[in-house]
C-alpha cells in the first residue's frame, strides 16, 4: 500500500465520519466508523478524535509514517436517514474492500440523499404542534389553532437555519413566535386552554436529539462530545424560555394579563 | 387513556418527518412515541410521582429502542430520539417561565426543579439501559472470540 491510497483512505473514512456527524449522530459511532473503513482497508493503526464541531484523525503506515486530517464540521442538521445509511454501509464495509471508487461513489449518493420536501416537513410538524397541544390537554378547537402555530413556527425555523443563524438565536426567535402568537390568537378568542396551545407550539423546538446524544456520548465515554451537547441542550430550552418569557412579559405589562 | 396514546403517536410521527426518517422506521418510531405516553400515564396511575413515572417510561422505550434496532439492523437512535420527544417536560418549562414572568419566585423555583429532575429522570431511564445492552453485546463479543 502506497502513501496515495493511504490518503485516499482517510479521507473516504473522514467523509463518511463527516455525513454522521452534520447529522446528528453520535460520537462513538463516527469514529467507530472510521476505524472500520480504515481497518478493512487494511491500515495498520487509525485513531480519531471526534467532538461535536470537528473530527481529527490519524493514520499510521506499514514503513512508520504519519499521516492526519482534520475535517471542522460547521452545520449540524437532523437527518437520520443519512445515518441509518451509512451505518449499514459500515456494516457492509468487507463487501467493498478492493474498490475505492465505489466507496466514494456510495457516500456521494449517500450525501445527496433528499430530504422531505419543506411543504411536507411543515405540514408534519404542524400536525405535531397540533397533537401535542391535544397531548397536553388542549381542546379540539385548540388543535386547529395548533396547526397555524406550527405552520409558522416552523417556516421561520427553516428560513432562519437557510440563513446560518447561530442555533440559540433561533429558539429565542421561535419561544417568541409560539408565544406572540399563541396570545393574539387568545386575544381572537380563538382558544379554549391557552397552556396545552403554548406548550404544544414550543414542543417543536425542543432539543430532543441534544439530549439524547448528550446521554449516549456521555456512557460512551466521550466526556468532551458529552458535556458539549448537554450544553447544547440547556441552552436550546434557556433560549426558548427567554423568547416566549420576554413576550409575555410585555404583553402582561402593555395589557394587564393573560385571559 | 387510549385517546392521549393515539395523540401521542401522531405527534411522534410528525417528529419522524422531521427528523427524515424513511420506511418502515417511521411507523416504529412513532410506536415508540405511543409506548412512552402509554407507560407514563400507566406508572402515573400506579401512584408513580412525576419523576419515577418518566423514569419507568424511559427504561421501557430504552428497551423497545435496542430490540428495534436489533431487529431492523438500525441505528438505535433512529428510535430513542423519536420516543423520546413526547416525554421531554415542554410543560415543566413553560410552567416554569411563566411563572417566573408574573413573579412568583418561590412556585417558579419549586417547578424548574420538578422540571430539571425530570429531565434528569428521563435521562438515567435510557443510561442505564444503554449501558446494559453495551455490556450485553460486549459480552456476546467476547464469547465469540474465544
Amino acid at each position: 500500500m502506497n502513501n496515495k491510497d493511504i490518503n485516499a483512505i482517510m479521507h473516504i473514512a473522514v467523509e463518511a465520519g463527516r455525513i454522521i456527524l452534520e447529522n446528528g449522530g453520535e460520537t462513538y459511532r463516527v469514529e467507530d466508523t472510521i476505524n472500520r473503513i480504515c481497518t478493512a482497508f487494511g491500515v495498520r493503526r487509525a485513531e480519531s478524535f471526534v467532538t461535536p464541531t470537528g473530527i481529527m484523525m490519524s493514520v499510521t503506515a506499514i514503513d512508520g509514517s504519519t499521516f492526519s486530517t482534520v475535517k471542522r464540521i460547521q452545520i449540524r442538521t437532523v437527518n437520520l436517514e443519512k445515518i441509518c445509511k451509512v451505518n449499514e454501509l459500515s456494516r457492509n464495509i468487507h463487501k467493498y474492500a478492493n474498490s475505492m471508487d465505489e466507496i466514494i461513489k456510495i457516500l456521494e449518493e449517500i450525501d445527496n440523499t433528499p430530504r422531505y420536501s419543506n411543504t411536507k416537513t411543515i405540514f408534519f410538524s404542524a400536525l405535531a404542534a397540533g397533537f401535542f397541544t391535544l397531548l397536553m390537554g388542549g381542546a379540539i378547537q385548540d388543535f386547529f389553532v395548533a396547526l397555524i402555530n406550527g405552520f409558522f413556527i416552523k417556516s421561520t425555523n427553516i428560513y432562519l437555519k437557510n440563513l446560518r443563524i447561530n442555533e440559540f438565536f433561533i429558539n429565542i426567535v421561535g419561544g417568541a413566535l409560539a408565544m406572540l402568537l399563541s396570545l393574539i390568537l387568545n386575544q381572537l378568542g380563538l382558544v379554549v386552554k391557552f397552556d396545552g396551545l403554548v406548550i404544544g407550539s414550543i414542543m417543536l423546538l425542543v432539543p430532543g436529539l441534544a439530549i439524547t446524544n448528550a446521554i449516549r456520548d456521555t456512557i460512551a465515554g466521550d466526556l468532551v462530545s458529552g458535556l458539549a451537547r448537554a450544553i447544547e441542550a440547556f441552552l436550546v430550552a434557556i433560549g426558548i424560555a427567554i423568547g416566549s418569557g420576554m413576550i409575555l412579559g410585555f404583553w402582561i405589562s402593555t395589557f394587564g394579563g393573560v385571559h | 387513556m387510549l385517546q392521549e396514546t393515539l395523540y401521542s403517536m401522531l405527534a411522534t410521527l410528525g417528529f419522524a418527518i422531521i427528523f427524515n426518517i424513511r420506511g418502515k422506521n417511521i411507523l416504529y418510531a412513532s410506536l415508540g412515541g405511543a409506548l412512552a405516553w402509554f407507560s407514563y400515564l400507566l406508572f402515573q396511575k400506579l401512584n408513580f410521582s412525576i419523576s419515577a413515572a418518566n423514569f419507568m417510561a424511559s427504561i421501557i422505550i430504552g428497551i423497545y429502542s435496542e430490540v428495534m434496532a436489533r431487529i431492523n439492523k438500525a441505528p438505535v437512535t433512529v428510535y430513542v430520539v423519536c420516543s423520546l420527544i413526547p416525554l421531554v417536560p415542554g410543560g415543566g418549562m413553560y410552567y416554569t417561565m411563566f411563572e417566573s414572568i408574573t413573579g412568583s419566585l418561590d412556585k417558579a423555583l419549586r417547578l424548574g426543579v420538578e422540571t430539571i429532575s425530570s429531565a434528569g429522570a428521563l435521562a438515567i431511564g435510557v443510561l442505564l439501559i444503554s449501558s446494559i445492552s453495551r455490556l450485553l453485546s460486549q459480552a456476546n463479543q467476547k464469547r465469540k472470540s474465544y
